[in-house]
């Protein structure tokens, strides 16, 4: 009976959640992407020697780590109208996670650059190779093992992070459960209806991190 | 404009500490259920009961694989259609406690299970019993790989309680939000905000950072 | 002589791996038992059953007339009385020398810190490092950490002494240290069940060596019969495997 009753509400707002997931998913991979992009340019600053670019991406990534993402959007919805700037919410959305995710990924490279020995390196500028080339050829591809898995764990906080979007009226997964409870009061068919699609969605990016992890190894053999 | 605006910021700038105050609080107090909760779980989730271990993955995996966010709307709008009415406050406290209790016990089974089986069978052998291994023998050692990644977690539970003023809790993002409509100047509230935050948790990271040398060592 | 350890048909798997094969055994108290056998060959696996750190699925183990697998049996009182060496060693590193010697004692036995701490300083002296007991078991050679590990076992004044291995994680030049250590044990009527290859042990000290294979108790015999004289084929070339190396 009770179960009956889920059901056909849940079939009914089916559309509004699929919308909603799809929005999700656009918001997430659009936000993940942009903030790869600013993760590898704030890790670049972070690691450079040039105090000019390197203590504002310090700056930058502490800011960000020591402040809640809700207050980071609250900042952006907010402050930039303020300045002038009038955009969607979305968009205003997207940048707030790419700003929040991108300080954590620029972390993530770090200590994935940070974690191929030291040998390694010394091998590479005793055989002549420059700074771009040691990069390219030999530091890179195996922090790639290390980072990968991380970034992925990333991408996953992403997508539960975009849930809080909600709060500034984007469409996406949980406002659809928010539309449902404001319009027929059954807040346990809305939520347990966003979280099991969230669910979902977490158990694809849990499976693609730790296969990632398995093959994306190496490790010096001795 | 903006000078009358800062005017009035700095006269409201009580209301801005005591939101201060209840984020501080539910902090604490999430803080300290939320260890003792995940150690306990923590320690069953790397013991020999295989129902108990996959009831607690359950668990944490239904925590981990969904927003936050949600899991507040759960417990303040689901709850009381099961018999359990919660006002905000205290249904912010559970949901605090649900959700860091799970993180802190992977944190601590992770620990755990770095030690050693040797470790547990030398102790076994000498005729100790679990309890007692646990204390004298494994925890002990599994405290300096469990402290770093829990004192990271702490910072993450603070920015944390941001998410419960969705439901109406007047900590410090709520009070932002709620000026912010006769304020109008939303870079400078929550510029206020974030440096709050940044107060309370700042220290927290540099001793994370630190413990994280430290350990490595 | 009562027999202080029985094995009765017992039989263990690993899936499919029969490790422990109708293990009939009788040992005496005070005897000095040596174990060899090829490795795979389910040694260790006996030893492990004795104060249950291994499960068995059929037959049963009687220790000082306890059954050991039985549910309703103490595993306190049953380990009190057993000291097992490791191959590894297993000394705790977050604690002192003389830290790894008392614990046991203290917690298990409830002694008082004082009388627990007068025994584990008389055991570190016989095996000889009274003057290491500040120390923490990374500042010492594996050699040390072993004899450590011994007096650990010993400070429970325990009637049975289980060896799994003793010296075979260790340097060839501390392997001696360690075998006088456990000569010297014999002197005390204690009863030992050592796992090991070391023959030159084995010839000087054993009551019995058994050997293994598969799971079974090929042959069993006082050392000069078993080393000269094997009686089986397979003992003869693990023998004569040994010999080589």
């Amino acid at each position: 009976m009770l179960a009956d009753f889920n059901l056909r509400i849940i079939l009914e707002y089916l559309p509004l959640f699929l919308a909603g997931l799809r929005s999700t998913f656009f918001i997430s991979i659009v936000s993940i992407s942009l903030a790869v992009t600013t993760g590898i340019l704030a890790c670049a600053c972070r690691i450079s020697g040039i105090r000019l670019i390197k203590y504002p991406a310090i700056a930058y990534i502490e800011i960000i780590r020591s402040t809640p993402l809700l207050v980071q959007i609250y900042f952006l919805y907010f402050g930039l109208p303020t300045l002038g700037i009038k955009v969607p919410e979305i968009q205003t959305g997207i940048l707030a996670l790419m700003l929040n995710s991108g300080a954590y990924i620029a972390e993530i490279i770090r200590a994935g650059i940070n974690s191929v020995e030291p040998g390694q390196i010394e091998a590479g500028v005793s055989s002549g190779l420059n700074y771009i080339q040691r990069m390219r050829f030999i530091i890179l591809p195996q922090a790639l093992g290390v980072t990968v898995p991380p970034l992925l764990g990333q991408a996953i906080v992403l997508v539960k992070d975009s849930a809080l979007l909600s709060l500034i009226s984007v469409a996406e997964l949980t406002r659809a459960g928010q539309t449902l409870t404001s319009e027929r009061f059954m807040p346990s068919e809305a939520f347990f209806t966003v979280a099991f699609f969230y669910m979902c969605i977490y158990f694809c990016l849990k499976a693609l991190a730790d296969w990632s992890q398995r093959k994306l190894i190496f490790r010096e053999a001795y | 404009m903006t000078a009358f605006y800062f005017e009035r910021l700095v006269e409201i700038f009580p209301f801005f500490l005591k939101g201060l105050w209840m984020t501080s609080k539910i902090a604490f107090i999430s803080l300290v259920t939320c260890t003792l909760l995940g150690f306990v779980l923590g320690i069953f989730r790397s013991g020999k009961n295989m129902m108990l271990k996959r009831i607690i993955g359950v668990y944490v995996a239904f925590v981990r694989g969904t927003p936050f966010v949600v899991q507040v709307f759960i417990i303040f709008f689901i709850l009381p259609e099961w018999g359990l009415q919660l006002k905000a406050f205290p249904a912010a406290l559970l949901a605090m406690a649900i959700m860091g209790s799970a993180f802190i016990c992977e944190i601590v089974a992770g620990g755990i299970s770095s030690i050693p089986k040797g470790q547990w069978e030398a102790a076994a052998s000498s005729g100790l019993n679990l309890v007692q291994q646990l204390r004298w023998v494994i925890l002990p050692q599994a405290m300096k790989v469990i402290l770093p990644p829990l004192v990271g977690q702490f910072v993450l539970l603070i920015k944390d309680t941001s998410v419960v003023s969705v439901i109406g809790v007047m900590e410090l993002t709520r009070v932002g939000w709620v000026t912010v409509v006769r304020i109008p100047e939303g870079l400078m509230v929550f510029s206020l905000v974030g440096a709050l935050y940044f107060v309370i948790s700042y220290p927290l990271i540099l001793l994370s950072n630190y413990l994280e040398q430290k350990m490595a060592v | 002589m009562e027999n202080i350890i029985e094995f009765k048909n017992v039989n263990k798997w690993f899936g499919k791996l029969h490790v422990l094969n109708e293990i009939n055994l009788e040992i005496p108290k005070g005897e000095i038992l040596v174990i060899c056998g090829p490795s795979g060959s389910g040694k260790s696996t006996l030893i492990r059953c004795i104060n249950r750190l291994e499960d068995i699925q059929k037959g049963e183990i009687i220790v000082n007339n306890i059954p050991v697998h039985d549910k309703s049996a103490s595993l306190t009182r049953l380990r009190a009385e057993i000291g097992f060496v490791f191959q590894q060693f297993h000394l705790y590193p977050h604690m002192t020398v003389l830290q790894n010697i008392m614990l046991a004692p203290v917690q298990v036995k409830k002694m008082d810190k004082a009388k627990a701490e007068k025994i584990a300083m008389e055991k570190l002296d016989r095996v000889g490092l009274a003057e290491k007991s500040g120390a923490y078991p990374a500042q010492l050679s594996g050699g040390q950490q072993q004899r450590v590990a011994i007096a650990r076992g010993l400070a429970m004044s325990p009637e049975i002494m289980l060896f799994d291995e003793p010296t075979s994680a260790l340097d060839p030049e501390m392997i001696g240290e360690v075998l006088d250590v456990m000569v010297n044990l014999v002197s005390e009527g204690m009863t030992m069940c050592v796992v090991t290859h070391e023959m030159g042990f084995a010839k000087k000290v054993a009551h019995r060596v058994l050997f293994m294979d598969e799971g079974k108790i090929i042959e069993t015999g006082t050392p000069s019969d078993f080393f000269d004289h094997p009686k089986t084929d397979r003992a003869a070339s693990f023998i004569s495997m040994i010999l080589t190396h």
